[in-house]
C-alpha cells in the first residue's frame, strides 16, 4: 500500500456519542482509492454508526473525518453525497412504492451533470440486465435479489467514488449472498472503491484488500485480508473456529 | 343456518337501530318527508337496518375456490330471525322508555313523544310487537336478497337511489328549476314540505329505471372506449386532456352560481374554501407524509392578518388596506408562522409530530384570545368590519385590475420558475417529467416580471367591487384561488421537490442518505401548506366580515384532515370530492350543508364515514393511482404470486 496517496476517506480519532452513550472510541481508519476495505464486527459494535458518521447523519463529538483530503466533519449529508460517497443500506430499503426507475432517479438526486445520467443508467443495466426488465415495476414487488440490484444501482446513480455497503449479506439466501459479493467485485473492477460493513467475516475477507475489526466501538485489529484470515485471534472470534 | 351468526347480526342491527333513535336522528329526520306524506326521512333512515342485517345474517364466508352454497328458503328464515331481533331491541327501548320515563335524563330523545310515535295508536306493547314484526318482514326480505333476480334488485336499488337522491338534492334541483323558470315543475315534484309528491315519485322512478335498464347494454362499450385512453402513459396528450378538463370545469364552476339561490351559493363558497384548505393540507400530509393536526393555526394567521390590515375597526395598526393588497402580507406572515412552528417540530416523526402540531394549533388560538395579544387581535371580541369599503357600511373585495394583473404576473413567475426547475431534472431524459419548451418558459418569466412590477406601480387603474356578503361573487373569487392552489399542487407533485417529498414519505433515513436535505424539504412542505391555508383564512375573514378566536378551534383542523383522508391523501381530485361530499352535503364544522337536518349529528356521521373508510377504502374516495396501489400492494403482490404459481403449474402439466 502506497501510504503517500491521499486517502479517499479518513477517520482521525473519531469519537461518536448517542446522547451519553459512547459508541465510537478513537476510531482511525483509511480507505485508499481503488480498494475494497471491510469492517467486521458483531452486533452493537458500532458498524452502522461508523457508516452514519461517514455520511454525516451522525456528527462526531471529537475527531476529524476527511474525504479526499478535505475536512468534512461539519459537512451535511448532501454535501458528502455530492462529493462522491454513496450508501447501499442494510436490508436494501428501497422506496417500495415507487417504481424501479423512480428509485434510480432519487439516487441521482444531487447530480449536476444530468447529461451523463442516461449513460450511467445504461451502465447499471449492463451490470444488472434484470433491472432494465423491471424498470416500471414497483420496487416492493421485486424479489430479494432483484431489490439488492436496484439498491446497488440506486447508490451508483450518484456516481460515487466510494460505495458504502451496510451488511450486503443480510436477509439474502446463501446463493444470493455469493452473487452479492460478486457484484461488489464487479463494481470495484469498474473503478469504484468499496467499504463493506459485514458480520459475515469469511465472505467479506475473501474479496477485500484490507479489513478492520471493530469491537464495542474500538478498532481492535487492522490488517490485510490475508493476514486477518490467518490471524488466530480473528479466527477464534469471528470465523467460528474452536481453538 | 348458522344460529350464532344470525343472533349476532340481529343484536348488532338492534343496537344500531336503538342508537339512531336514542341520539334523536330518527326524530329529527322524521320531520323531513321523502315521499310526502307516506315516507319520512326518519323511516328511510331506519328501514335499511333490518334489511342490511337480515342480509348479513345469511351471507356466507366462502373460502377461495370452494363451492358457494346455493341460496335457499332457510336464508329467508335466518333473515327474518335476525330482523325480528333487530326490531325487538328497538321495541324494548320503546317499552323501557314508557315504563321508566327517567331514562330521559340520560337520553334526551327517549321521550314520551318517541313512545307515542312508535305505539302506532295503541300501547307501547303493541308498538314493540309491530316493530318486531316489521323487523322480521324486512329481515326476511334482506335474507332473500340472493334469491331475488338481479334485474329486480337493480330496479329496487335504482328506485331507492332516485328517491333519496332527489330528496337530498331538493335544494339543488329546486333552485335549478326555479332559475330556469320552471316553477310549475318544481311544485309538481316537491310538496310544500319539500318532500317528493307521490305521483312525481312514481314518474321519476319509472324514468330512472327505464334509463338504467336502457343504458345497461351500452355502458360496457363506453367504459371500454374511455378505458383505453387511461392506459396511455404520461405525455403531452394526457397533459392536454387535463388542461381541457380543468378549463371546462373552471368555466362550469364560474357559471354555477347563476343556477343557485343564495343558500346554495353559500354552501358552494364553503366547499371552495375547504377545497383550498384541503389542498394545502394535502401537500403536508399527502405529499410529504407529515401528520399536521394544528393546521388551523395557519388558517387563523391568514384570517387575522387580513382582518388587521383591512378593517377600520382593528384595534391596532388599521392601515385599512384593500383585500388584495393584504394578500402579500398574508403570505409572508403564513410563511413566517410556518417556519416558526415548523422548525422545532420538523425533527419529530409520526405520532410525536401529530401531538406537537396539535399543541401549536391550540397555542396560536389561545394566543389570539389572550389579554397579551388583545391590543392587536381584540381578544374574545375578535375583529369586526373586515374589508369594509372606505366610507361605507359594507365590506368585501375591491378587485383592482392593476393588482389582479400583478397577481397574474406572480402566477406566471411561479409557473415559469417551476418549469425552469423541472427542466433541470428532465434534461436527464430519464424522468417522466417532460422537458418544457424553453422560450415559453423564459417568456413566462419575463411577462410575469413585467406584470408584477407594473401592477404594483399602478394598482388601481380600474376597479371592480365585490361585496363580501354576496355569495355568488365570493364563490367565483374563491374558485380562482382554488384553481391556483390545484395548479400549484399539481405542478409541485411532479417536480423535483415533489419527488423528494415522496421519498421522505417512504423512508426518511434513506432519503437523507441519498442526499436529500430532510429539514429544508420538510419545511418547504410545511410552508407551502401554511401559505395555502392562509389564503383560505383571508377569504374566510373577508367573507364573514368578522372573526373571533373560536372560529379556529381544533375541530377545524380535524375536519380538514378528514376531508383529505376521505377524498384520498395525495390526490388533488380526491380533496375536491372529499370537500363536496363532506362539506357540501353534510356541512362543515360551523357551516350548514345541503341537508340541514344533519346539523347536530354531523360529527357522528363524520366519525362513521371515517371508520368505514379506514376499514373498506383506506385510499379514499378518489385516490391518486399510486396511493391506491400502495394500500393494496399486499393483495396485488399476492395475486401476482398466485398467478405466477398457477402459470408455472400449467407449464408443468401442459
Amino acid at each position: 500500500m502506497t501510504e503517500e496517496r491521499t486517502p479517499l476517506l479518513e477517520f482521525k480519532d473519531v469519537n461518536t456519542y448517542y446522547g451519553p452513550v459512547h459508541i465510537l472510541k478513537d476510531v482511525n481508519l483509511k480507505i485508499y482509492p481503488g480498494e475494497i476495505v471491510c469492517l467486521l464486527g458483531g452486533n452493537a459494535s458500532g458498524k452502522s454508526t461508523t457508516l452514519k458518521t461517514i455520511l454525516g447523519m451522525v456528527i462526531p463529538s471529537s475527531g476529524t473525518v476527511y474525504i479526499d483530503g478535505h475536512d468534512v466533519t461539519k459537512w451535511t449529508t448532501s454535501q458528502r453525497v455530492e462529493h462522491g460517497i454513496s450508501m447501499v443500506p442494510e436490508n436494501r430499503r428501497l422506496f417500495k412504492r415507487m417504481t424501479v426507475k423512480e428509485n434510480l432517479e432519487i439516487g441521482a438526486y444531487l447530480r449536476k451533470d444530468k447529461e451523463n445520467l442516461q449513460a450511467d443508467m445504461e451502465r447499471i443495466f449492463e451490470l444488472f440486465p434484470r433491472v432494465k426488465e423491471r424498470l416500471n415495476q414497483k420496487a416492493g414487488t421485486l424479489s430479494g435479489g432483484e431489490q439488492q440490484m436496484v439498491a446497488v444501482g440506486r447508490a451508483l446513480m450518484s456516481n460515487p467514488k466510494l460505495l458504502l455497503m451496510d451488511e450486503p449479506s443480510m436477509g439474502l439466501a446463501p446463493i444470493l449472498v455469493a452473487q452479492s459479493f460478486e457484484i461488489i467485485q464487479q463494481i470495484h473492477e469498474a473503478g469504484t472503491s468499496v467499504f463493506v460493513v459485514e458480520q459475515n467475516a469469511n465472505m467479506a475477507l475473501s474479496i477485500a484488500d484490507r479489513g478492520y475489526v471493530l469491537q464495542t466501538g474500538q478498532l481492535v485489529l487492522s490488517d490485510t485480508a490475508e493476514a486477518l484470515l490467518a490471524n488466530p485471534q480473528m479466527r477464534q472470534a469471528y470465523l467460528g473456529e474452536v481453538s | 343456518m348458522d344460529m350464532r351468526r344470525v343472533v349476532r347480526q340481529g343484536l348488532i342491527g338492534g343496537l344500531t337501530l336503538s342508537l339512531i333513535v336514542a341520539v334523536g336522528m330518527f326524530q329529527v329526520f322524521d320531520g323531513r318527508k321523502v315521499i310526502d306524506p307516506y315516507l319520512s326521512a326518519g323511516y328511510a333512515l331506519i328501514l335499511w337496518v333490518p334489511i342490511l342485517f337480515g342480509y348479513r345474517a345469511t351471507r356466507q364466508v366462502v373460502p377461495d375456490g370452494a363451492e358457494r352454497r346455493p341460496a335457499s328458503s332457510t336464508d329467508i328464515l335466518a333473515g327474518a330471525i335476525a330482523g325480528a331481533i333487530t326490531g325487538l331491541l328497538l321495541g324494548l327501548v320503546v317499552v323501557i322508555t314508557a315504563l321508566k320515563p327517567d331514562i330521559r335524563n340520560s337520553f334526551l330523545y327517549l321521550s314520551p313523544v318517541m313512545v307515542e310515535k312508535f305505539s302506532y295508536g295503541g300501547t307501547h306493547w303493541l308498538g314493540a310487537g309491530i316493530l318486531t314484526a316489521a323487523g322480521a318482514v324486512l329481515g326476511a326480505f334482506g335474507g332473500a336478497m340472493d334469491l331475488i333476480p338481479t334485474t329486480v334488485k337493480r330496479i329496487l336499488a335504482t328506485v331507492a337511489a332516485t328517491l333519496i337522491g332527489f330528496n337530498f338534492a331538493e335544494l339543488v334541483v329546486g333552485d335549478i328549476l326555479r332559475s330556469a323558470g320552471q316553477n310549475t315543475l318544481d311544485r309538481w315534484i316537491y310538496s310544500s314540505t319539500r318532500g317528493i309528491n307521490p305521483l312525481a315519485a312514481v314518474v321519476l322512478s319509472v324514468i330512472a329505471v327505464a334509463l338504467r335498464l336502457g343504458l345497461r347494454g351500452r355502458s360496457g362499450g363506453l367504459r371500454e372506449r374511455f378505458g383505453n385512453g387511461d392506459n396511455e402513459r404520461t405525455d403531452n396528450g394526457k397533459r392536454m386532456r387535463y388542461l381541457v378538463i380543468a378549463v371546462v370545469a373552471l368555466a362550469a364552476g364560474a357559471w354555477l352560481p347563476n343556477l343557485f339561490g343564495l343558500y346554495l351559493n353559500e354552501v358552494l363558497s364553503n366547499v371552495g374554501l375547504f377545497i383550498l384548505l384541503g389542498l394545502g393540507l394535502n401537500i403536508v400530509v399527502g405529499y410529504a407524509g407529515l401528520l399536521d393536526l394544528g393546521y388551523v393555526a395557519f388558517f387563523a394567521v391568514g384570517a387575522y392578518t387580513t382582518a388587521i390590515l383591512t378593517s377600520p375597526a382593528s384595534p391596532a395598526l388599521a392601515p385599512e388596506l384593500a383585500f388584495f393588497a393584504s394578500l402579500p402580507w398574508v403570505l409572508v406572515m403564513a410563511a413566517i408562522a410556518g417556519l416558526i412552528i415548523g422548525t422545532p417540530v420538523i425533527r419529530m416523526r409520526g405520532d410525536y409530530l401529530a401531538i406537537v402540531t396539535l399543541g401549536f394549533g391550540e397555542i396560536i388560538r389561545i394566543a389570539f384570545l389572550s389579554d397579551w395579544m388583545k391590543p392587536i387581535t381584540g381578544g374574545a371580541q375578535g375583529i369586526l368590519r373586515i374589508g369594509f369599503f372606505p366610507g361605507e357600511s359594507r365590506g368585501g373585495i375591491i378587485l383592482q385590475w392593476g393588482m389582479a394583473l400583478a397577481v397574474i404576473g406572480i402566477i406566471a413567475l411561479i409557473v415559469g420558475l417551476l418549469r425552469w426547475n423541472s427542466s433541470r431534472i428532465s434534461a436527464s431524459g430519464l424522468t417522466d417529467i417532460p422537458e418544457y419548451h424553453k422560450p415559453t418558459t423564459y417568456a413566462l418569466l419575463v411577462v410575469g416580471l413585467v406584470l408584477t412590477v407594473g401592477g404594483f406601480i399602478k394598482p388601481d387603474f380600474a376597479t371592480w367591487v365585490i361585496p363580501g356578503i354576496h355569495p355568488p361573487s365570493m364563490f367565483r373569487i374563491i374558485l380562482v384561488f382554488v384553481a391556483l392552489a390545484a395548479f400549484v399542487s399539481w405542478r409541485l407533485r411532479d417536480s423535483r421537490v415533489g419527488r423528494s417529498w415522496m421519498a421522505i414519505r417512504e423512508d426518511e433515513q434513506i432519503a437523507q442518505s441519498m442526499g436529500i436535505n430532510i429539514v429544508t424539504t420538510k419545511l418547504l412542505a410545511f410552508v407551502m401548506g401554511a401559505m395555502l391555508a392562509s389564503l383560505g383564512g383571508a377569504l374566510f375573514a373577508v367573507k364573514l366580515g368578522s372573526i373571533y378566536p373560536h372560529s379556529f378551534e381544533i375541530i377545524q383542523s380535524i375536519i380538514i384532515l378528514v376531508v383529505v383522508i376521505v377524498g384520498g391523501m395525495g390526490s388533488i381530485k380526491g380533496v375536491m370530492i372529499g370537500a363536496v361530499v363532506l362539506i357540501g352535503i353534510l356541512g362543515g364544522p360551523t357551516q350548514p350543508g345541503l341537508l340541514r337536518e344533519f346539523g347536530e349529528f354531523k360529527l357522528l356521521i363524520y366519525g362513521v364515514i371515517l371508520v368505514w373508510m379506514m376499514l373498506k377504502r383506506p385510499e379514499g374516495l378518489w385516490p391518486e393511482a399510486r396511493r391506491a396501489q400502495e394500500l393494496h400492494q399486499d393483495e396485488m403482490s399476492q395475486d401476482a404470486w398466485l398467478q405466477a404459481g398457477e402459470s408455472a403449474a400449467e407449464g408443468v402439466s401442459g
